[in-house]
């Protein structure tokens, strides 16, 4: 998966992006819920072949499986019917609420599963590069990528201000009163000091020529193969039959 | 030929009471070393982010006097062009870190993007500049986990790569052990023999005594004194000003103040160890 990547996560983040756009479609252009649900497994399907399998499956279904249950208890409760299935005192399941979760749970799990997917076989890097191609600035680009590096950074920084309070007498363990009490002792050095460490970036990032006026080049390159091709064309083409078979019927 | 002219420089940051720096002269050879020298607070900083351009077009405050690089005043300079003109690296070398690239390769071709070179002719200056300051090792690291002293080298390659005619470096070892230091002074003195001009803010005196042609001593934003490193060093009054001297000078001094007088002030070890050879000779002789 490192060095050998799969074929499929080797597409070009657009294509990629492609298929995401054109699942979420499938489940809306398909009447019923039944293909809205097969999204998910068809994701995992694709996930194994990029070689992401278990991140995908576990981060899906734990996503999905509390929004899921959560908007079934209440719409088939809440939502306003006269079909009563079953009741218990005041609280009653109505037909009417059990088909409005239906449908609106199989979208939900269509779309998250299909963005969710994008998101696990695309590197930043890659989408980042590809919208720089398309002609995003990029300060836009540099504020994405930089902010998805630093969080980890962010989160070294925690620790070490946490012990330094430490050795200054501040309790951060224990019970959840004292870790609150904790809190802003922590957070406030944390937030000043990535204030105070900006100026310092900026100075950085000018001293490189971020700000120069020519167009910026990149050695980071990502080649458009001809499987993107192929699988744009597939994806159209499948689009088009089900839009075809949809009006026909 | 003179590469940067200051004439009568004064500076006042936006919101400061008084001028960091007061009637400032200085001007700078090519391909010299300078160092800065003086007590925290001296205007050293605020000196270099004035020859980086830094001031006047980041920080804003009142710039009054002549700082002109290669003829044209720093006014007129645009911050990308003068990127390519005066490289500046500085004390903390955790911000220094570009922040948007995963290996030291592209960390240190970051720059050259930015200037829009064509990739292959980037590949090729990047391979270069890491075979000459000898990180090939650290070539595929993620530019976050490397140590302090690394990450410093980094920063210097970043620089180095874009090719300035100038190298400002503010205080490049402060916070790098002995090791990292070394190799930090090993980049500075190569980079002087390919003919650099160098502007280094140093309290490490005796690399400065190794290495410096020239020194400028600030003292309270104003030029305290300057010269060549030799009549820096071995003056006592460098001392009055808030200035370190190089353990040898001031064993010299201490050696003539108690008449035994060695006929020089050495600067460095070698020197001294000459120095003291030939007195005990002639005192021997004697």
């Amino acid at each position: 998966m490192n060095n050998e990547r799969s074929m499929l996560s080797r597409l070009y983040p657009t294509t990629k992006f492609m298929i995401t756009i054109a699942l979420c479609l499938a489940a809306f252009i398909v009447p019923g819920y039944g293909f809205s649900y097969a999204v998910l497994p068809i994701c995992m399907v694709l996930a194994y072949f990029a070689g992401s399998f278990k991140e995908f499956s576990n981060l899906a279904i734990k996503a999905l499986l509390m929004i899921v249950v959560f908007i079934f208890i209440l719409q088939s409760f809440f939502y306003p019917g006269h079909d009563i299935l079953w009741s218990w005192g005041i609280f009653s399941i109505k037909r009417e609420g059990v088909e409005f979760a239906l449908f609106l749970t199989s979208k939900i799990v269509a779309v998250a599963s299909a963005f969710i997917l994008f998101f696990r076989i695309t590197k930043v890097k890659d989408l980042v590069h590809s919208l720089e191609q398309i002609g995003l600035p990029s300060k836009v680009t540099y504020v994405i990528l930089s902010t998805l590096q630093l969080i980890p950074e962010m989160k070294k920084l925690t620790l070490v201000i946490m012990d330094a309070q430490k050795t200054r007498g501040v309790e951060t363990e224990g019970k959840l009163l004292v870790r609150m009490k904790a809190f802003l002792p922590t957070l406030s050095p944390l937030i000043l000091g990535s204030v105070a460490s900006t100026e310092e970036r900026v100075l950085t990032l000018e001293s490189r020529a971020f700000s120069a006026n020519v167009k910026k080049s990149s050695i980071y390159t990502l080649e458009k193969t001809k499987y993107d091709r192929l699988v744009q064309i597939l994806l159209i083409v499948l689009l088009a039959i089900l839009i075809v078979w949809r009006v026909a019927l | 030929m003179s590469i940067i002219t200051i004439k009568n420089l004064s500076y006042q940051y936006p919101i400061s009471e008084s001028d960091a720096l007061k009637d400032v002269s200085v001007t700078i050879e090519r391909g010299k070393l300078y160092a800065l020298v003086g007590a925290n607070g001296g205007g050293k900083t605020t000196l270099c982010n004035v020859i980086r351009g830094f001031i006047p077009h980041f920080y804003k405050g009142d710039l009054r006097g002549e700082v002109l690089i290669e003829g044209k005043d720093i006014r007129e300079w645009g911050m990308g062009e003068l990127s390519q003109k005066v490289g500046y690296v500085f004390q903390n070398p955790f911000t220094q870190i570009s922040g948007v690239k995963d290996n030291v390769f592209e960390e240190i071709a970051f720059g050259l993007e930015n200037l829009g070179m064509e990739p292959g002719l980037i590949r090729e200056k990047v391979d270069q500049v890491i075979r000459m300051l000898e990180i090939d090792y650290l070539r595929d690291k993620n530019p976050f986990e490397l140590s302090g002293g690394q990450k410093q080298r980094v920063a210097l390659a970043s620089i180095i790569v874009m090719e300035p005619d100038v190298l400002v470096i503010d205080e490049p070892t402060s916070q790098l052990d002995p090791k990292g230091t070394e190799e930090v002074f090993k980049i500075i003195e190569l980079m002087k023999n390919k003919g650099k001009t160098i502007i280094l803010v140093e309290h490490k005196i005796e690399l400065i005594a190794e290495y410096a042609d020239y020194i400028i001593l600030l003292n309270e934003g104003e030029v305290a004194m300057q010269g060549s490193t030799r009549e820096i060093l071995t003056d006592e009054r460098a001392l009055t000003f808030g200035a370190a001297l190089p353990q040898y000078s001031l064993f010299g001094m201490e050696m003539r103040r108690r008449g035994m007088d060695l006929g020089s002030i050495p600067l460095t070890e070698k020197e001294a160890i000459e120095a003291v050879k030939t007195w005990m000779k002639k005192g021997v002789n004697a």
